[in-house]
């Protein structure tokens, strides 16, 4: 992905886009109805079909849905890791800081993905080279991008691997990736990624495959490192835990679309598509009085080549009606910018009925039961 | 003491070692270097009961899992199921067990035979048990199988390949329950699976224990899986049993450093709530089993550790009716102040 040893123009000749300002009345980084199909055998599959967001510095978008509803392709559409054929950009363009990264030359995006924005994925070990030393994959990138010396990187890696918590850092440099447990793999991509100090880090379900008390320490790195450099984050993730505990901005996908867009607050507490209900009646409550029953959504996610007519969610939507079923629902956007993609998002009516219970709603409730109580007992007085 | 209910399964002193380098001579040298698996592990089971087992990977979850069924061998210790020794039973009474005990698997795309139908797959346990040995009444037994499950029973001929990770695991579910056993070890079986599909299986394996009343234990590392389907909950730390509990206590007032921590560390899908909490997070990684730390296992990444953490071992012990615990200084949530350091 770094694509080592081609003749490029020097580190110097290039200005670091996260050094300009982004332009009035632009954010950070815009994705607009973007469009990512792969043309195979079975068929056009629609893997990105229509997302759109923003981002600014200091921000933190979770991008939630289940596997196969288009989080991880993306965000590497994002970052131009797409192999086009089979993938084709179909639509749409990303903005950073007012340029666009879709009209972008290889190199050009070599540069981005070397400097402005960052990517961590799953599994470290797919991206992390099995032959070298921690030490040289970590030099490698400030030598190519940043102009240091082989003794200044070295040097730097050090001080990254400390920085991200390994013990030992100036022997471990020295070690193979094998050496390294998951958890710590994970964090020598957290010190590869801020090694550029990147303005955008894209962290595709970093932590999915560590334990839970691994994962508390790689989150609050992310978040610790985010506090220091002010960068933006974009966490890929199926776990809602993980973006109630770290998002700004909550993404919810289904089928290739975001079916919901909005302020972690909005997601959580005000939620308004039918999806996103059904996932939160699907989580376990970590409860300590009774257990609530889970409500699963009935069937399974569709195929992305023959998607259903009309509203993707609709085979397995409760209130789906006819409307729903031939016709795609238009994206209805409130004041705040909160989205959602669905035929009756717009009716208030619709949503109080149907929207789950929430820690809010309930603390609400058990209020007004104690206002009840209070003038019963008042009365009785 | 005459109607105290009988454990289905139970657990004693049970430990298994694994030895590091293979081959005979190997594990044959009084100082071979060994991976201490599962560690003086204890527990009953009660019928009808879930019975949770949770912990971080390698901690020997599905090991004693395996060592119950003996699919693998124990190295020591006993199981005893329904009064019966596990251990001494021959072949013959191994294979009557095998019908009263289950297993369920994670991974529902290489636990099923990729050549075999799904009928094949499901009416095989009636097959080598010979419960069923009429083809057709069979046949109606498995279509109505697969109806109790969620599948279509239309879809009998079909391979495992046609079917999602969720339909793959009902029919991993379909096969377990085919003898009715009165136990079902369910090793990690929604960690594949995503959430909407996750809370399809819990639901299904919860209305089958109602109809069937099955025991389960359920081994998972999803804390909050866990809760909601367990009566009684287990946590393990390389290799052995650090406290257990019914889940109300558990999860309310855990009593050991470790469970504490590992709960604090669950994130909370919940802003509000995720926001107000204290949370511990534990230094380093789990030590490796091969040289597990001396005394309390726990010592090296234990917040609160003394020094005589290092050199004695706790004993897990009843801190209160029916709540065990093996810390030196166990009592409801023993962390005071939640330190974050990396
Ligand atoms: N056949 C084997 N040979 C050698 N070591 C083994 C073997 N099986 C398991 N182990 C080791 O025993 C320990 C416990 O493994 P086990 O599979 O029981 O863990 P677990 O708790 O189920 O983990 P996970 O959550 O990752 O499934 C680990 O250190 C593992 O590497
Ligand atoms: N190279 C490819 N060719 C064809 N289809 C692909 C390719 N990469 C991904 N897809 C499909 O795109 C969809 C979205 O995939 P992905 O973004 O990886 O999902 P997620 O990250 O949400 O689990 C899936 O249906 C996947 O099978
Ligand atoms: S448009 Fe209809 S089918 Fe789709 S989510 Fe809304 S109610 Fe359900
Ligand atoms: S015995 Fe000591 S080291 Fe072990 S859990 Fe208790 S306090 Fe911590
Ligand atoms: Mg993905
Ligand atoms: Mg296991």
């Amino acid at each position: 992905m770094f694509g080592f040893g081609r003749k490029k123009k020097q580190a110097t000749d290039w200005v670091d886009l996260k050094t300009q300002p982004v332009p009035e009345g632009h954010h950070l980084l815009e994705v607009n109805d973007l469009k990512m199909y792969f043309h195979t055998q079975d068929g056009v599959v629609k893997a990105v079909n229509g997302v759109s967001y923003t981002l600014d510095r200091g921000e933190t978008l979770g991008v939630v849905g289940e596997s196969g509803s288009g989080k991880s392709v993306t965000s590497l559409t994002i970052m131009g890791l797409i192999d086009m054929p089979p993938g084709k950009i179909e639509g749409g363009d990303v903005l950073y800081r007012g340029r666009s990264l879709v009209k972008m030359t290889e190199e050009e995006m070599e540069h981005i993905r070397g400097n402005d924005i960052a990517m961590i994925f799953q599994d470290p070990m797919t991206s992390l080279n099995p032959v070298y030393t921690i030490g040289r994959q970590l030099s490698e990138g400030m030598i190519l991008h940043r102009g240091y010396s082989k003794q200044q990187a070295l040097q730097r890696s050090i001080e990254l691997l400390q920085m991200v918590g390994i013990p030992n850092a100036e022997q471990r440099v020295k070690d193979y990736p094998h050496e390294f447990s998951g958890g710590m793999r994970q964090r020598v991509m957290i010190a590869m990624a801020l090694a550029c100090d990147p303005d955008i880090l894209i962290a595709d379900e970093p932590t999915t495959a560590l334990d839970v008390t691994i994962q508390a320490q790689i989150i609050e790195l992310m978040q610790k490192m985010q506090e220091e450099n002010g960068n933006a984050i974009i966490m890929i993730t199926h776990d809602l835990g993980v973006v109630a505990d770290i998002a700004d901005k909550i993404m919810v996908m289904y089928a290739g679309q975001p079916v919901e867009f909005g302020t972690a607050e909005e997601i959580f507490y005000e939620p308004i598509h039918p999806y996103t209900w059904g996932l939160n009646r699907s989580i376990p409550d970590p409860v300590i009085d009774e257990k609530r029953p889970l409500t699963p959504i009935k069937g399974n996610p569709p195929s992305l080549v023959n998607a259903p007519a009309g509203c993707a969610f609709s085979p397995r939507c409760p209130y789906a009606t006819d409307l729903c079923r031939t016709e795609q629902p238009p994206t209805y956007v409130t004041e705040t910018g909160h989205y959602s993609r669905c035929h009756y998002a717009h009716d208030a009516s619709f949503v109080s009925a149907n929207a789950p219970e929430t820690s809010r709603t309930k603390t609400m409730l058990d209020h007004a039961a104690d206002a009840v109580a209070a003038a019963q007992e008042g009365g009785e007085a | 003491m005459a109607d105290a209910p009988k454990p289905l399964l139970h657990v004693e002193h049970l430990c298994k070692e694994f030895p590091v380098e293979s081959g005979l001579i190997a594990s044959h040298m009084k100082n071979a270097r060994k991976v201490h698996a599962v560690n003086d592990v204890s527990f009953d089971i009660m019928p009808g009961e879930t019975f949770g087992l949770v912990g971080e990977s390698g901690c020997g979850k599905s090991t004693t899992g395996r060592c119950i069924m003996r699919l693998t061998e124990p190295t020591s210790g006993l199981v005893e199921f329904e009064g019966k020794d596990v251990g001494k039973m021959n072949k013959r009474e191994l294979k009557a067990l095998r019908r009263d005990m289950q297993f369920i698997f994670q991974d529902p795309y290489a636990s099923l035979n990729p050549r075999m139908t799904i009928g094949e797959i499901i009416s095989e346990p009636l097959i080598i048990h010979n419960v069923m040995p009429n083809a057709d009444e069979r046949i109606a037994f498995v279509r109505e199988l697969l109806d109790v499950v969620g599948l279509n029973p239309e879809h009998i001929n079909r391979y495992p390949h046609e079917f999602s990770g969720g339909q793959r695991q009902r029919v991993g579910i379909a096969r377990a329950f085919a003898l009715r056993p009165k136990l079902i070890i369910c090793d990690e079986p929604v960690s594949a699976l995503d959430v909407s599909i996750q809370a399809q299986v819990l639901n299904l394996l919860t209305d089958l224990q109602k109809e069937y009343g099955t025991a389960y234990l359920f081994i998972a590392h999803d804390l909050s899986v866990v809760q909601h389907i367990s009566d009684r909950v287990a946590v393990m730390y390389l290799g052995s049993m650090m406290e257990y509990s019914d889940w109300r206590s558990l999860y309310a007032e855990p009593c050991h450093p470790y469970t504490q921590s590992l709960l604090s560390a669950v994130p909370i899908p919940d802003p509000d709530v995720q926001h107000s909490r204290k949370r511990i997070i534990l230094k380093g990684d789990p030590p490796s089993p091969i040289e597990p730390p001396s005394g309390c296992l726990f010592h090296t990444r234990c917040p609160i550790a003394q020094a005589r953490c290092s050199s004695e071992t706790p004993q897990l012990r009843e801190i209160a009716p029916g709540h065990f615990c093996s810390c030196h200084f166990a009592e409801p949530n023993p962390i005071k102040d939640a330190s974050i350091e990396l």
